[in-house]
């Protein structure tokens, strides 16, 4: 019984697939080949990953110091020596569009990395306990969520502005606001998708089988519900970018001596009637940054979406 | 508190406690149109290599026994006011939380009726049987996976080895669930509860399945409780039925009695509704009308309405669970005219 009955199977179910384990697919193996194919994506993975060297050495493109004054040659137009020209203070416009890719990055990369960690966390609290932490988790975000990102960031900045000093620590208070302001967009997502995959029969299974609610929510809810944060998170790197680019420009991000576009386009105010060229070559850099960083979020969501296929 | 400590402290009590019995289980369930009384009293039990097949239609209360068993019910809505599940003479509705979860998976077991749902998508289907092994008996993740490819060979997987790295969706649904068996049996539960197991599936690879479970169970000696509304894989495979309506035992018997002479008007008309070769041509019989709601059960036997036994009697008293004869009990005030019938 026992041999004809695995004969059986054996005829019946893995013939027509004929046994085949080479071809493994997954998810993740999917919206790989899908995202290969994509010029939209690389196109964006070019423009990221030049920015991203350009943050961690931007020695590399430029020997010129990005805080050496000649304020005889002020808002010099493009020339053989400095490539963009320079601004009101005749730095080189070269030089601090290089320099200055490190804090839109840096500020981007963490507030985009602190909002995923800290939404993720408590969405996936709230969406599998439920109950009382679940409804004070959701008005907490809804207090949160009803606070426009940049008008909430002004009032912070402008309250605690003057209590820190320091390069890290300004840019580290920055992404705390951000953060701070930005969680409940991802926690809204995270718990949406944590309650669409709970009630599956193999988190059902799971728990029949003498899973803790520690693994269960680890290896069988999680990986299951991440996929939209992912998405979101890249689509959000370039609008933190340029958030950060905002209050620099206002005069509450980031601050003179430090070099960023931000503060590039502020210093540009003065200028930009006669000299349009140091307004441009900042605000270019931050266009092209953010449009490479949402073009890749589109990519990635695509490639996920069985639907868009 | 580790299992093997668990399983020495329950074989300690064993003594001539049963395996696995229920007693009076009542479960409702809270919702917005008032209470649902999804069980009103089950009392069963199950015995070490013994198949009882818990027999009903949808909305009967056989899975939500099954959830009860296993503490899978998701509380609220769902409610327990009253009854006992003891295995091994412990009750497990009183037992602390986290030792209730180490009976699960070592202790008693359940396999779910769709296999592709209950196998996690992003997940090989080894490393999830591996999962057993690891989180239950500490193994490392090589050891697990090999001891994960013995169970699949052992349900009669067709290149385990091979295939061992392949996702739940890369099987056909007979092959899924015989994963989900392999995963149920893992770590050896002396009592493994199949709710529906077949239903999914097309009709060869049901009684594939179905022997798969025989041999296994007579292998290792486990209770099984299966749950179907297929009397055709009842059968072959079960010891003794017992059939539910409304969220009650309307009979238990042994199965070759059942068969023979059913001691209750819904027994006979399931039995009457199986199709049989010898009625080609004729109508199906069917059992007119539909279960009550279980918000509101009909006053005396909730079976009055369908039944053509009725008298008065049926609309006004609820009938007991009582002994015909030796080793049977039915629900219904006419029981012996009925098994004369």
């Amino acid at each position: 019984m026992t041999s004809n009955v695995s004969e059986t199977a054996h005829a019946l179910e893995a013939g027509p697939e004929g046994g085949d384990t080479d071809a493994v697919r997954t998810l993740k193996g999917d919206a790989w080949r899908e995202l290969r194919r994509r010029p939209l994506f690389w196109l964006s993975a070019v423009i990221i990953a030049v920015l991203v060297v350009m943050a961690v050495f931007p020695g590399l493109f430029t020997n010129t110091d990005p805080r050496e004054a000649f304020l005889g040659r002020t808002r010099e137009s493009p020339n053989s020596d400095a490539w963009f020209g320079r601004d009101v203070q005749g730095y080189d416009l070269y030089a601090r569009v290089i320099y200055g890719a490190r804090a839109s990055i840096l500020v981007g990369v963490l507030a985009s990395v602190g909002t995923a960690l800290v939404g993720s966390l408590l969405g996936l609290v709230a969406g599998y306990t439920g109950g009382w932490i679940d409804a004070l988790l959701s008005r907490i975000a809804e207090v949160f969520f009803a606070i426009p990102l940049l008008l909430g960031a002004i009032i912070a900045l402008t309250v605690m502005r003057e209590r820190v000093s320091g390069y890290f620590m300004i840019v580290g208070m920055v992404v705390a606001i951000l953060v701070v302001f930005g969680w409940p967009s991802i926690f809204r997502l995270m718990r949406a998708s944590v309650l669409q995959v709970k009630p599956n029969d193999y988190v059902q299974a799971a728990r029949a089988l003498g899973a803790s609610p520690l693994r269960i929510t680890m290896n069988h809810i999680l990986p299951n519900a991440l996929g939209p944060v992912i998405v979101v998170s890249t689509i959000n790197l370039g609008v933190f970018i340029a958030v950060e680019a905002a209050l620099s420009f206002l005069g509450i991000g980031l601050q003179p001596p430090t070099v960023s576009w931000g503060v590039m386009i502020s210093d540009a105010r003065t200028a930009i009637r006669s000299s349009p060229h140091v307004l441009l070559f900042p605000a270019g850099m931050l266009s092209v940054a953010v449009l490479g960083f949402i073009m890749l979020g589109d990519s990635v969501r695509d490639a996920f979406d069985p639907k868009s296929r | 508190m580790t299992t093997e400590a668990l399983g020495a402290q329950a074989g300690a009590v064993s003594g001539d406690a049963r395996l696995l019995e229920v007693e009076d289980l009542h479960v409702e369930f809270h919702t917005h149109d008032g209470i649902a009384k999804a069980i009103n009293g089950v009392d069963l039990h199950l015995d070490e290599g013994e198949t009882l097949a818990l027999l009903g239609e949808s909305g009967s209360g056989k899975s939500v026994t099954a959830q009860a068993i296993m503490g899978i019910l998701d509380m609220p809505p769902a409610k327990v006011p009253k009854g006992q599940i003891r295995y091994r003479g412990k009750d497990l509705l009183t037992m602390p939380v986290e030792q209730r979860r180490q009976v699960r998976g070592p202790e008693i077991s359940i396999i779910f009726q769709d296999a592709l749902s209950s196998l996690n998508p992003v997940f090989p289907v080894g490393w999830q049987i591996a999962e057993m092994f690891r989180v239950h008996r500490g193994m490392n993740r090589r050891d697990a996976l090999d001891a994960a490819v013995g169970l699949m060979q052992r349900v009669q997987i067709p290149a385990a080895r091979e295939r061992v790295r392949a996702f739940p969706h890369q099987f056909s649904g007979g092959m899924r669930q015989r994963i989900m068996i392999a995963m149920a049996i893992a770590l050896d539960p002396a009592v493994l509860i199949a709710d529906e197991p077949t239903t999914a599936l097309d009709v060869t690879v049901q009684a594939q399945i179905m022997s798969l479970l025989k041999e296994l169970q007579e292998e290792r000696g486990m209770g099984l409780l299966l749950i179907t509304h297929d009397l055709g894989v009842v059968a072959d495979v079960a010891d003794r039925i017992a059939v539910m309506y409304a969220g009650q035992l309307v009979e238990t018997a042994d199965v070759h009695e059942l068969y023979r002479a059913p001691a209750h008007p819904y027994t006979k008309g399931l039995i009457a509704s199986i199709p049989r070769m010898d009625m080609k041509g004729k109508e199906l019989y069917a059992i007119k009308g539909l279960p009550p709601s279980l918000l509101r059960l009909p006053h005396g036997c909730p079976f009055h309405p369908r039944c053509a036994w009725a008298q008065d009697v049926c609309r006004s008293d609820h009938p007991d669970l009582r002994e015909i004869v030796p080793g049977r009990r039915s629900r219904c005030h006419f029981a012996e005219e009925v098994i004369d019938d």
